[in-house]
């Protein structure tokens, strides 16, 4: 017993263990941060830095021209190009959302309720997630195409409902939560709706929050091309990809859209791992 | 609504249907739909005409093709299979344990844990560019050269290529890439599984700890007796969800939309996407079968 106390207590609480955890912790971090660095700078490259072979990590001279030359282009696309931000963020919030509401809502009954026919509904949903994207995508074509929703958001924000990863997240939670909670809350009167908006909800905060950023950067990615053909309605990557392939021309440019682009998805996860932190003590239960 | 006449058996199916319906109609329209069409697919010679497409059932030959006579599809799915088989472990266990270390307090703990979400972000920009989008597009205008395009500067993140670039000396690099390259890929693989641990990590309630802590546990004891079971049904999630991933991502998967798009053989491809399909379902499958009796369910 003592000799596990003093094992214990070396691994828990002396210095140079934390010290060796961090700096492992440190050099994975610094292993994995390179490549963003390597973006960033890119970015204030000017031309003739961005073409030396081979590549320099860090910037020599620093210069905006990058910025000056993206919104340059920006300005002189056919679509105003604030048009395209809007595509973008319109289809990544409704898409997030509804995705998130409708998987919580779904996975609630799967991880509780137990109603008969639930296994066999399980099972087709995790069978489902196995399935690669690319070989549905003919057929997903023919029904848009027939349903009349080519050429919309619909085309992009309704199949976001219906992922079957978010669904299998959320049901993973939902089971761990204790049965007895719910159970005293219906024995209190609360109906199912309450239930789920007041306990189920709440309780799985890290759940759905986690959700939101997979979803978030998965549509945020999302370029639309086999759905969507008006320029009015296409999303921003689309346009970011288009300054791109303007090629050597463009490398500036291109260096910069890198940039811009990857904004967003991060400070969406910043945001909330950050209120993750806070919700951890009101997620903890008393039993 | 009401249902004063009904067991709480009966209530709670209805509750059940109820709740699930908004979702099943989505899923049932634009995943099992589409799913069903590419078997029929996979069946048939798929030919483009001026009208559209036309159907000829020509039972399992493509199947055949696929398996007997095709050039590469066994070695590849061979080849996938092993390197799933290598890397699902580690990247579980990689994720476990550096999401246990994530979870610590530490100032910039954010920051760090952005980091380790960092390669699941800048993928995005590749996946992006090979996934549906263009995919359609190539069909269209019949695969104009310049579609490959993409966001090319993302492909150069490789770290592998940046040392091989960065003039090392040979033999060094060969050995170096070699190891780094599988690190490199087992840590940008498991920028999700981080985070979905880390989410189970905060649901854990802090007073099981207390408790354990005032019972004079050490914190080595604390994570076996309390963290491991408590996370475990995580560590299935994270097990099919690596699964699934690592096959999407990988060689084969490659190879099927090749197939599709490249040589416009659509009927080969949909039944090689089947196969695999079966396979990755039988891995799954005993993989739920073993680790689910381990699992823990709090109740």
């Amino acid at each position: 017993m003592k000799l596990t106390l003093r094992l214990g207590k070396r691994l828990n609480r002396s210095w140079q263990v934390d010290a060796m955890l961090m700096l492992l912790l440190g050099v994975f971090g610094a292993f994995m941060a390179i490549p963003l660095i390597y973006v960033i700078n890119n970015a204030f490259k000017p031309l003739d830095e961005l073409f030396i072979f081979p590549p320099k990590l860090f910037v020599r001279n620093p210069t905006f021209e990058n910025f000056g030359d993206l919104l340059q282009v920006m300005k002189g696309s056919w679509v105003p190009f604030s048009r395209y931000i809007f595509n973008t963020f319109f289809i990544t919030a409704a898409g997030t959302a509804g995705h998130i509401l409708l998987a919580s809502a779904a996975a609630y009954p799967l991880a509780k309720h137990k109603f008969r026919g639930h296994k066999v509904l399980f099972t087709i949903i995790v069978l489902s997630l196995m399935f690669s994207p690319h070989v549905t995508a003919i057929p997903n074509y023919m029904i848009m195409s027939s349903i009349g929703w080519i050429d919309s958001y619909k085309a992009l924000i309704i199949p976001a409902f219906a992922f079957p990863l978010g669904l299998y997240l959320m049901k993973q939670f939902m089971e761990q939560i204790p049965d007895a909670l719910l159970e005293a809350a219906k024995i209190d009167g609360a109906s199912e709706y309450r239930i789920f908006w007041q306990i189920v909800m709440p309780l799985v905060k890290p759940a759905w929050l986690t959700l939101l950023i997979l979803m978030m950067q998965m549509l945020w990615g999302a370029d639309g091309g086999s759905f969507i053909y008006s320029e009015q309605l296409k999303t921003m990557h689309f346009a970011m990809g288009q300054i791109i392939q303007g090629g050597i021309a463009r490398a500036g440019a291109g260096a910069a859209v890198a940039v811009v682009v990857m904004i967003v998805p991060i400070v969406t996860f910043l945001l909330s791992q950050s209120s993750v932190i806070q919700t951890m003590a009101s997620s903890g239960m008393k039993d | 609504m009401r249902f004063r006449k009904l067991s709480l058996e009966q209530k709670n199916r209805y509750y059940g249907i109820y709740f699930i319906l908004p979702w099943l109609i989505g899923f049932l329209f634009l995943f099992l739909v589409p799913l069903i069409a590419s078997f029929r697919y996979s069946l048939s010679n798929l030919q483009v005409t001026n009208e559209g497409f036309t159907l000829n059932h020509i039972g399992w030959s493509n199947y055949r093709e696929a398996l007997l006579s095709h050039e590469s599809y066994l070695r590849t799915l061979t080849g996938s299979l092993l390197n799933i088989g290598v890397n699902t472990p580690l990247i579980v266990i990689f994720s476990l344990f550096f999401a246990v270390l994530l979870n610590q307090k530490f100032r910039g703990r954010i920051l760090a844990r952005a980091i380790f979400f960092l390669p699941v972000i800048l993928a995005s920009g590749i996946i992006a560019s090979i996934e549906s989008g263009d995919l359609m597009q190539s069909v269209v205008s019949n695969a104009s050269e310049t579609t490959g395009g993409g966001l090319a500067i993302m492909d150069n993140l490789e770290l592998t290529v940046m040392l091989v670039e960065s003039g090392m000396s040979v033999t060094f690099v060969e050995y170096l890439t070699g190891a780094v390259s599988r690190i490199y890929e087992i840590i940008s693989q498991s920028g999700v599984q981080i985070l979905i641990f880390l989410a189970g990590l905060q649901s854990i309630s802090p007073s099981l700890y207390e408790a354990a802590k005032i019972e004079g546990s050490t914190g080595y004891e604390a994570f076996w007796k309390i963290t491991f079971p408590m996370i475990s049904p995580l560590i299935l999630t994270n097990l099919v969800y690596t699964i699934i991933d690592s096959f999407i991502r990988d060689e084969t998967s490659r190879m099927i939309v090749d197939t599709a798009f490249q040589s416009f053989d659509f009927g080969l491809s949909a039944a090689m996407a089947w196969m695999y399909f079966a396979v990755i379902a039988i891995v799954l499958w005993v993989t739920t079968a073993i680790v689910s009796r381990k699992v823990f369910y709090q109740d």
